[in-house]
């Protein structure tokens, strides 16, 4: 188990700022943020290579704030992988390792068995990341901590040591606590979902709760949400003590029935690209409260997706559908649609 | 081609015909002065070393002396250049400042400075002379001089060698249950080899070819800088020559001998990963 308690550190001019998180044994938490957000010094200062400037780190329920990182049992994997140049793979493999069994077995595993002989500098980025995470797992430590681990491997070879990663993990019951900028790998990982910005955690949750109800629209934006819209909030409705108020959001000629616990005034609206329905027909959406007629402006084709931008009263608003469906539809610039929104689809922040 | 473009191609042959008439001017002065000692002296100077007792003694005695010096900087200097180059405090890099002083220190004042804080009439002078040592007069205050002029050099030239190695090795060694020494000893000692090895190189080079501070704290037994010095007042120019000569051809041979090392797989390129 991995506890911070309002966690600082310092990497230069770079302030990692009261971080405060619950990471349960066996968990495998995602660290996602832009570039300089402080994913990488999160990790160093839970590993203990950097040291905490304020706070707390527990791991097991043991504070390990002031212990050095060799008594930590944590292993860290950099994307660069950093194996030791001066020795071979297979001395990097055993580095700090007690069980020559455990470690062969683990190569196997993770098809670094066929790399033992080779010179470190004639690994490839992808085959030095694989050693790296061997390396790593070789002390049997329980907490795994990885910077973009898979960054440099190819489509196939990354398939190969997720799965792997992941069924040990769930063997071990290891904790993992992964940096990574490939939003499909945290859903697919990710128990947890971290969002660092700025040198602090803007919001903990599953990775869907992050990916659909984003804390800002900063965090909106950064996740890849299409729409996000700025405007003011009323309230119609006031729901129980339990339930969400009805609400109505207004950016410009956009007015949006939504339902949530925000405050009335001004507030954020994000609205993913594929929770906007198309048709051709007004009447499709019988149930949706927000109903637009729209002109297409473009249709961008992605493989089987396809990126619809439509004119909403002279707003912009994004699709995302099937391209089958943009076939079926018939879509194309300046075809006339009817776009809805479930009033639960819209988040406000 | 269009005027633009040959006004281009005309500038850059005047810049290049710029560089190597630089090149020209420093390689005659750099190199010309050494070639003509060597051409004159060295084959006299190899003759002598066979019949030249003094000649011989003072060869060993330098060479002793500065093996010396090294191997103690580079043991007791390690370590230190280690915690310099891996310390992010402002304390650190103060130290590391002061520590390059003596580089700043003419030479002569440099043993001035020896010799106050060592001398006999100095309290370390003192308790040397009880264990009975001195620094006057004696091979120790040689190797002091050498240490101290020529330390300095090796502390610089090995703290950076240390800081190009990535941090992240060590902090990789770390979590894989390495304590610092440990890590510093089973991966920054050996990426940063080749660095550690030019800087003791340099060092003892420039150790062989002191005179400033080893001619105030030792004149006698005499290193080969002084031998040149003492024989050129002594007997003129034709007399420091081979000596002279004898004792490029000394500093020479570290420098042959690293080139050959560069050439070993271990060695090469290794910071650089």
């Amino acid at each position: 188990m991995i506890r911070l308690d309002g966690l600082g550190a310092r990497a230069g001019s770079f302030h990692l700022r009261d971080v405060s998180v619950e990471i349960a044994r066996g968990t495998w938490a995602i660290v996602l943020g832009a570039a300089g957000a402080g994913k990488t010094t999160l990790l160093e200062t839970v590993a203990g290579v950097r040291a905490a400037s304020a706070g707390r780190v527990m791991l097991r329920g043991e504070d390990v704030t002031r212990l050095s990182p060799e008594r930590r049992g944590t292993a860290i994997v950099y994307q660069r992988g950093y194996l030791f140049p001066h020795l071979t793979v297979d001395e990097n493999l055993h580095y700090g390792a007690r069980d020559g069994a455990y470690v062969a077995s683990l190569a196997a595993r993770f098809g670094a068995d066929v790399l033992r002989d080779r010179p470190v500098r004639s690994l490839s980025g992808g085959e030095s990341q694989v050693v790296a995470l061997v390396r790593a797992l070789a002390p049997r430590g329980d907490i795994l901590l990885l910077d973009e681990p898979f960054a440099a491997l190819d489509p196939r070879g990354r398939t190969r040591v997720r799965r792997e990663l992941q069924a040990l993990q769930r063997e071990q019951g290891l904790t993992v606590l992964q940096v990574t900028h490939d939003f499909a790998e945290a859903g697919t990982l990710g128990d947890l979902a971290l969002l660092m910005d700025g040198g602090r955690l803007v919001q903990s949750g599953t990775p869907t709760e992050l990916f659909r109800r984003p804390a800002t629209s900063t965090a909106a934006e950064f996740l890849g949400a299409e729409n996000i819209y700025a405007g003011t909030v009323r309230r119609d409705v006031q729901g129980d003590a339990e339930g969400p108020d009805a609400l109505t959001f207004s950016a410009g000629p956009l007015t949006l029935a939504a339902i949530g616990r925000v405050a009335p005034g001004p507030a954020h609206a994000v609205i993913r690209g594929e929770d906007v329905a198309l048709s051709r027909d007004a009447q499709a959406h019988a149930s949706a409260r927000n109903v637009f007629a729209a002109s297409v402006v473009e249709v961008v084709v992605s493989g089987v997706v396809a990126r619809v931008t439509l004119d909403v009263q002279g707003v912009p608003l994004v699709a995302t559908v099937t391209t089958a469906a943009a076939h079926a539809l018939a879509l194309e610039a300046g075809a006339t649609v009817f776009a809805s929104i479930k009033a639960t689809a819209i988040h406000l922040c | 081609m269009t005027a633009a473009a040959r006004h281009a191609r005309a500038g850059h042959r005047v810049a290049v015909a710029a560089a190597a008439g630089g090149a020209m001017v420093l390689l005659v002065l750099l190199l010309v002065p050494v070639l003509l000692l060597v051409a004159r002296g060295g084959a006299t100077g190899l003759r002598q070393l066979g019949s030249d007792a003094e000649l011989a003694s003072s060869l060993l005695l330098t060479s002793a002396c500065a093996t010396a010096a090294t191997l103690l900087m580079v043991t007791l200097g390690t370590p230190l250049a280690w915690v310099l180059a891996r310390s992010e405090s402002r304390v650190a890099g103060g130290l590391s400042a002061l520590l390059e002083l003596p580089l700043l220190i003419p030479h002569p004042v440099a043993g001035i400075a020896l010799l106050l804080a060592f001398g006999r009439a100095s309290p370390a002078g003192s308790a040397l002379a009880a264990a009975g040592l001195s620094i006057v007069g004696s091979p120790l205050g040689i190797g002091l001089a050498m240490l101290f002029v020529a330390g300095p050099l090796y502390l610089s030239a090995a703290r950076e060698a240390i800081s190009r190695v990535d941090r992240r090795y060590e902090q990789v060694a770390r979590t894989l249950g390495d304590s610092p020494s440990r890590a510093a000893w089973r991966v920054t000692r050996p990426l940063a080899g080749r660095g550690l090895l030019a800087a003791a190189v340099v060092m003892w080079a420039r150790a062989v070819s002191e005179f400033g501070a080893i001619v105030i704290l030792t004149y006698n037994p005499k290193v080969a800088s002084v031998l040149s010095y003492d024989r050129f007042t002594a007997y003129g120019l034709d007399a420091a020559l081979p000596v002279a000569a004898v004792l490029v051809l000394l500093a020479l041979v570290p420098m042959l001998v690293l080139r050959s090392l560069r050439a070993l797989p271990l060695l090469d390129g290794v910071e650089r990963s």
